[in-house]
């Protein structure tokens, strides 16, 4: 029975564990589905302000999902006008290799193609893509995350990359 | 293999180490990389992080009253504990405990009884069973809705506040809300007994009482709709189909010029909430906003 006390979450410890666990991964999760503009630095914390009302209701095995429940449903003011923005990390040219300016600048108008070709995607094509391409996580992991099957997951990464191969045909690359 | 299932393999890491030889030489397999390793150039990391803990704790501190600070509950809950041991020992000897499950709003989940058969709930409901005399009598409390598939056997019995159902191995639905007690049936034969009404229901009959108001109807779908992820409603009051849209996705509705008791006839799907608000405004000609707490408010537009 003390085991049990020990998950429950409206515990400080309990809570902070919680919050260290998953607060990177909801963060992202939320940067990949609605972009910068929408802060999602704010946004995470009131998902985990959320899971604090409802602590006595949330048992520690469910915090996950409910926690991905809560941002999923987020209704934001004017999501319907303000369009999505990411950002791309700038190539800094190296100095020890022989890279022309052209190249290098062909680099950078690829990642601003690319960038603009995520941001006019579906927002499940993605939020799958990005979680799987830019934080490297398991399509195992994926499906946790968006409560659906493996076999979804690696459709919309497949969907994904269709879209993107064919709209990044043109560049030449090496 | 043609390319594209190549294309898939390779992406979910399934080609042989020779499979995956050749695809490396494929003319296009330069752009394929660069598509793949250019993502980590989007890492959010780089462009934002959530605050760490002490600094969520002191916002959550300013904001709210100071009941309500983390470290107030551990000697509370040190005391509570002592309380519930003794109880949980009290009851574990002395009395029958019963098995509850509950959900909460935007919540679904799957129960199995002793004998197999199956409970689905929807949200913000909850079932209420003995296990150890389930054999005996199979007879549960329901608060809510759910979705039952009866195995085969003696009677079973869905007891809530306001109608029985009795059942023997079939498949049917129940649900009971603010005034709503509904019950359709998908498979079998289902005995509902509520106030002075009883009634006997083939696969395909609902009976419904709302607002002490009784209807039949008859449908041909072989599951509820909610199971799938989607509600629907033939004319029924405006406001029980907010009441299950604040249930799906855990928020609270208003209303502003906009008559509550209007019929809708039509439907929602619980995993997109922006699609979902526009399929139940734009049939109605009606719009919605949200307000700085991310509560919706729907208006009518002023003629």
């Amino acid at each position: 029975m003390l085991k049990d006390l020990n998950e429950n979450i409206c515990e400080a410890k309990v809570f902070e564990h919680v919050y260290n666990t998953y607060s990177k991964d909801v963060h992202n999760f939320l940067y990949y589905k609605y972009g910068e503009q929408f802060n999602p630095k704010d946004k995470v914390q009131d998902a985990f302000i959320k899971l604090w009302d409802n602590c006595k209701k949330v048992t520690l095995s469910k915090a996950k999902s409910f926690l991905f429940t809560v941002a999923s449903n987020m209704v934001l003011n004017d999501i319907k006008h303000k369009k999505v923005v990411l950002n791309h990390k700038k190539i800094a040219p190296k100095s020890h290799t022989n890279e022309t300016p052209e190249f290098i600048m062909e680099q950078e108008q690829f990642f601003e193609r690319y960038q603009k070709v995520l941001q006019g995607l579906k927002e499940e094509h993605r939020v799958a893509f990005l979680l799987n391409k830019a934080e490297g996580k398991s399509h195992t992991e994926i499906a946790e995350f968006l409560g659906v099957t493996k076999k979804v997951v690696e459709y919309r990464i497949y969907s994904a990359f269709t879209i993107l191969k064919k709209d990044l045909e043109g560049f030449k690359l090496k | 293999m043609n390319k594209e299932d190549q294309i898939k393999k390779w992406l979910n890491d399934e080609l042989t180490p020779g499979e995956r030889e050749l695809f490396e030489q494929g003319e296009d397999f330069a752009l394929y990389q660069a598509i793949v390793i250019g993502g980590t150039q989007f890492k959010a990391s780089n462009f934002s992080k959530p605050e760490a803990f002490n600094d969520f704790k002191s916002a959550y501190e300013a904001k709210n009253k100071p009941t309500r600070q983390l470290d107030w509950f551990k000697p509370m809950l040190r005391i509570v504990s002592v309380v519930v041991i003794t109880l949980g020992v009290y009851f574990t000897f002395f009395n029958n405990t019963l098995t509850q499950v509950q959900t909460i709003a935007s919540q679904k989940t799957k129960v199995e009884l002793p004998d197999l058969s199956q409970v689905t709930l929807n949200a913000d409901s909850e079932i209420e069973f003995s296990k150890k005399d389930w054999d005996d009598n199979r007879s549960l409390n329901l608060s809510g809705e759910a979705y039952f598939k009866v195995a085969k056997g003696k009677s079973f019995d869905v007891v809530t506040s306001q109608g029985v159902v009795t059942v023997v191995g079939t498949e049917f639905n129940v649900k009971q809300r603010n005034n709503y007690f509904e019950v359709q049936c998908f498979e079998g034969i289902v005995s509902v007994a509520s106030g002075s009404y009883t009634k006997k229901l083939l696969a395909g009959d609902s009976f419904r009482i709302l607002n002490n108001v009784f209807t039949q109807d008859t449908s041909t779908n072989v599951k509820p709709e909610w199971t799938s992820n989607r509600s629907t409603f033939k004319a029924l009051p405006y406001k029980v189909i907010l009441a299950e849209f604040e249930r799906q996705y855990d928020i609270k509705i208003s209303l502003e010029d906009v008559d509550s008791n209007l019929l809708f006839t039509g439907g929602f799907m619980h995993d997109n909430i922006e699609n979902a608000l526009l399929s139940i405004t734009q049939p109605m000609e009606l719009n919605y906003k949200t307000n700085a707490s991310n509560d919706v408010v729907i208006y009518g537009n002023k003629k």
